[in-house]
């Protein structure tokens, strides 16, 4: 591991994070885009167009040359000359060529993110070019020198008045810090350069195989005179670009301005096919077609979804990283969730490694991609890479190599750690303070105290009372629950003992593995996946119930995927993952039972908090508001209930605490807001986090796991 | 979904976009807001329903200073263009204009105003109903440049607020013509 990488990489998220302008600059314009975005989708079926674009961008990917071949006949036969660039060198050789070949000056440039992403103006420079830069966000980053920090809006970390000093430096004028007079003034500047441009450079949203034909998603209508008014016209398309027919293109047109920008449509969509007049000839069309990693991406099992990215940049838009640090701190050339991917296979691991460990795994990208990438998926498989090039350090190596994989020792470990806790503790269940160099850990959050007896030691002891149960369901608790919040265990068989339910609690599971997984440690995982299936199955259950959605995600979906070529564990795992949920699903969905907890007495007004695992991992966020309104709970909705807490796991602990702590703050604002007295959620993980927050800052508000309030409910109690 | 709900779908949406929309009873009407609104020379590219009809006669008889022929030296400096349309998007509010002739991209991508007659026999549902007229444009020339249109041009690169005509016209007129053109294949 670089750790001198690392360590400039964290510097970079304090100065980000102490220039708080641009975190609520991009947390309006988040909270804006969410519901624009909704308006403009209204009366679509967003799953079914996003299920469309996946498969017709899979069509092409599965049968690249054929298509390639197919685009590039046609666009020939039209007049245009297409040029492949395997490597972004040659690309950049090719333009910069053809531009010394005619004697350019200067060419015009209207949005490109693939010429960012190859340094094509560095390369026209060289070649005694002049690039200039005429989308207004682009020209603003290309006058201060800068990168994109957003895939749609390159300059949206920057403001007006910064805007207006480099405009002043361009006219020579004091400009006023007015945003209409700025877009006029930029109106006018870049006005003659198309006029006087030998050369026009445009990007493209799309290449259509059937007609050679390239189509331009744009709002500003310099793309339209970039590419009409001089002689040459160069297109710079990523190969990802292509599809099979104009239906496949009207569908990305149909969806990518919504999810872009919640736009309907945007200003122009301009569909150029082959060499049209200008002046008194035809014009000079040159599509460059550009690999550079794309084949590479193509070809990998595990990321190759990312190629059906239509560029939106929605999954910016939505990431509270993003809206925490911004795209330059979060990015490289493209940003956030598909930057990271992006950024791997186009510009290398090394400059993608910090970038795969910034994200928090919350999945709300997930939710909103067009084109149904598995984001969270990918980057976690690319930090298993960068976990096996570089190592993942030589505590987490221990601890779940050597410690983890070795239940007893683990565990007789954590009951250690529950003793020698005791001094910072003082038999309290929540640590306040921790001394020296700890004290960062509870600085911003409590921390719960490892309980004295864990569950796995007291369940034989809890009473049951079922005399002919309708399921048998064995309970896997989890770390948290087992040596953090034992007495959940004894909730969740006070609920379901009452609705006629046996629990067993297999002694022999272990740690899910999701530490592991999303440190970069496959291997652990893998063991973990082993054993946990064993264990879980021994008994023979009806289902397998979690209280906490992590695991949950592991049983079902990481531990059919870990053991799949394994003959033995493969069908054992499947039906592993096919017989466990969350306990709320359970009750509400296969028992039906919110009627069991209705006694007519009013409760308290409670919020509940979606677990970004629950919701955008096991499709659960229905089910707990439901059984809470049931019990007679007053249900209060907060903004933003399904944004992530920040807890993350390790990532709150060592990996970005400081991101963590700022994505929990605007947690703890949403549930202050929200009025209500207590907040629920069904993730001990997020527990930990949002108590914490809480009880740091002597908030009245309670947070509590759905189970344990549903127990309360039963008992008579509040 | 009827002509007439297209219609008005078209209309709702093309003015939430900021396009000014107005039904004429016929050309003479359409040539009176144009000679009011223009601000200045018109640029008239040669396109099939404005030779047909002698649009160039009829705005130059409303006393307004056309230039035809020849647009590239008057381009940067006239005020206004002034085409048909192929066909229109109800869904989004768009206009089709066929634009392969350089004319007609020179008209509605440098002057402030963009004037367009539209028959409102030519507003079809959305893109997916306009993919059959791509494909007959593509038929009759494997060389064509299309524009859909929807409102003015605009920008919200600063500070993320919406602004108006950074590039392209600032103002979007669609005069909806009754018996223009009923031909999807032509301006």
């Amino acid at each position: 591991m670089s750790k001198q990488r690392s360590k400039n990489y964290k510097q970079r998220i304090d100065t980000a994070i102490a220039t708080p302008k641009l975190q609520e600059a991009l947390h309006r314009f988040a909270d804006a885009y969410v519901i624009a975005r909704q308006n403009a989708f209204a009366g679509l079926d967003f799953e079914q167009l996003r299920t469309d674009i996946a498969a017709s961008k899979d069509e092409v990917r599965n049968h690249h040359p054929q298509y390639l071949d197919e685009f590039t006949k046609n666009a020939q036969a039209a007049g245009a000359t297409v040029y492949y660039a395997r490597t972004a060198d040659d690309a950049n050789a090719y333009i910069a060529d053809l531009a010394k070949a005619r004697g350019v000056k200067l060419a015009v440039k209207s949005k490109s993110m693939a010429s960012e992403e190859i340094h094509l103006n560095k390369a026209l420079e060289k070649a005694g070019v002049q690039a200039l830069e005429t989308d207004l966000g682009e020209w603003i980053i290309q006058l201060a020198g800068q990168k994109p920090s957003h895939m749609v809006m390159p300059a949206i970390h920057m403001f007006k008045e910064e805007v207006a000093e480099l405009f002043s430096k361009v006219t020579g004028n004091q400009e006023p810090a007015e945003i209409e007079h700025l877009v006029r003034v930029a109106r006018e500047q870049l006005r003659q350069g198309y006029l006087d441009a030998q050369m026009g450079i445009t990007g493209a949203n799309i290449a259509v195989a059937e007609t050679g034909g390239l189509a331009l998603v744009t709002n500003e209508g310099n793309a339209r005179l970039v590419a009409t008014l001089p002689k040459i016209h160069v297109a710079l398309v990523g190969i990802e670009k292509l599809v099979p027919k104009l239906e496949d293109a009207a569908r990305i047109i149909q969806v990518l301005p919504k999810n872009a920008t919640g736009q309907l449509l945007t200003s122009y969509v301009t569909w150029i096919t082959g060499a049209v007049p200008c002046l008194d000839a035809d014009k000079e069309l040159h599509i460059v077609l550009l690999d550079n990693g794309r084949s590479a991406l193509a070809a990998s099992p595990h990321c190759k979804d990312a190629l059906r990215c239509i560029k939106c940049g929605a999954c910016a838009n939505v990431c509270p990283v993003y809206q925490t640090v911004g795209g330059h701190v979060f990015g490289h050339i493209y940003i956030s969730a598909i930057g990271i991917i992006l950024t791997a296979f186009f510009h290398g691991l090394d400059e993608a490694a910090e970038l795969v460990r910034a994200c928090i795994g919350c999945r709300s990208c997930v939710a909103v991609c067009p084109s149904n990438i598995d984001l969270e998926s990918i980057i976690l498989h690319l930090r298993e890479t960068v976990g096996d090039e570089e190592g993942i350090g030589a505590g987490k190596n221990l601890m779940f190599r050597k410690i983890m994989r070795n239940r007893t020792l683990f565990h007789t470990l954590i009951r250690a750690a529950s003793l020698l806790q005791k001094p910072v503790t003082g038999g309290e269940r929540t640590i306040r303070h921790l001394p020296l160099f700890f004290s960062s850990l509870t600085a911003w959050r409590t921390l719960p105290a490892i309980a004295d007896k864990p569950l796995r030691a007291t369940f034989a002891k809890l009473p049951q009372k079922v005399e002919k149960p309708r399921y048998k369901i064995a309970f896997f608790a989890g770390c948290a629950n087992d040596f953090l919040y034992p007495e959940l265990g004894g909730d969740l068989v006070t609920v379901l003992n009452k609705l006629g339910v046996a629990v067993s609690f297999p002694a022999e599971q272990n740690c899910c593995g999701i530490p592991a997984l999303y440190s970069g440690d496959r291997e652990t995982a893998v063991e973990l996946a082993q054993q946990n299936v064993a264990a879980m199955l021994s008994d023979n259950p009806d289902y397998v119930l979690t209280t906490c959605p992590t695991c949950s995600m592991a049983l079902q979906r990481d531990f059919v995927d870990h053991l799949r070529d394994n003959p033995v564990w493969a069908e054992k795992a499947e039906h592993l993952a096919a017989i466990t949920m969350d306990a709320c699903k359970f009750i509400a969905d296969v028992l039906q039972a919110g009627d069991a907890f209705a006694d007519g007495a009013a409760v308290g007004s409670v919020t509940y908090h979606d677990s970004c695992h629950l919701k955008r991992g096991a499709g659960v966020w229905e089910q707990p508001r439901s059984l809470l309104a049931a019990a007679g709970h007053e249900m209060v909705e907060m903004a933003h209930a399904d944004r992530c807490c920040g807890f993350g796991g390790s990532y709150s602990f060592t990996s970005h605490p400081a991101i963590a702590r700022n994505i929990m703050a605007d947690k703890l604002a949403d549930i202050e807001n929200s009025g209500a007295a207590c907040v629920a959620m069904d993730c001990p993980g997020c527990l930990l986090q949002i108590r914490g927050g809480l009880e740091k800052q002597d908030s009245k508000v309670r947070a509590a796991h759905t189970i344990e309030l549903l127990a309360e409910r039963l008992r008579g109690g509040q | 979904m009827s002509e007439d709900q297209n219609v008005d779908q078209f209309i709702a949406a093309a003015v939430r976009v900021g396009a000014s929309v107005h039904r004429c009873d016929a050309i003479t009407t359409a040539i009176v807001y144009i000679a009011s609104h223009a601000g200045g020379a018109i640029l008239l590219p040669t396109f099939p329903s404005g030779e047909r009809r002698s649009l160039a006669t009829l705005l130059r008889q409303a006393g307004l200073e056309v230039i035809s022929g020849d647009l590239r030296p008057a381009a940067a400096t006239a005020a206004a263009g002034v085409t048909g349309a192929n066909f229109a998007l109800a869904d989004t509010g768009s206009v089709v204009l066929e634009s392969t002739a350089e004319d007609i991209r020179l008209a509605t991508t440098l002057p402030e105003r963009h004037f367009v007659l539209l028959d409102p026999r030519k507003i079809i549902a959305d893109g997916a109903a306009a993919v059959p007229w791509l494909r007959k444009f593509h038929a009759r020339s494997p060389r064509h440049f299309l524009a859909y249109i929807t409102g003015p041009s605009r920008t919200a690169d600063i500070e993320r607020v919406l602004t108006i005509g950074v590039h392209g016209p600032k103002e979007l007129h669609i005069l909806l013509v009754e018996g223009w053109s009923d031909d999807f294949l032509e301006v």
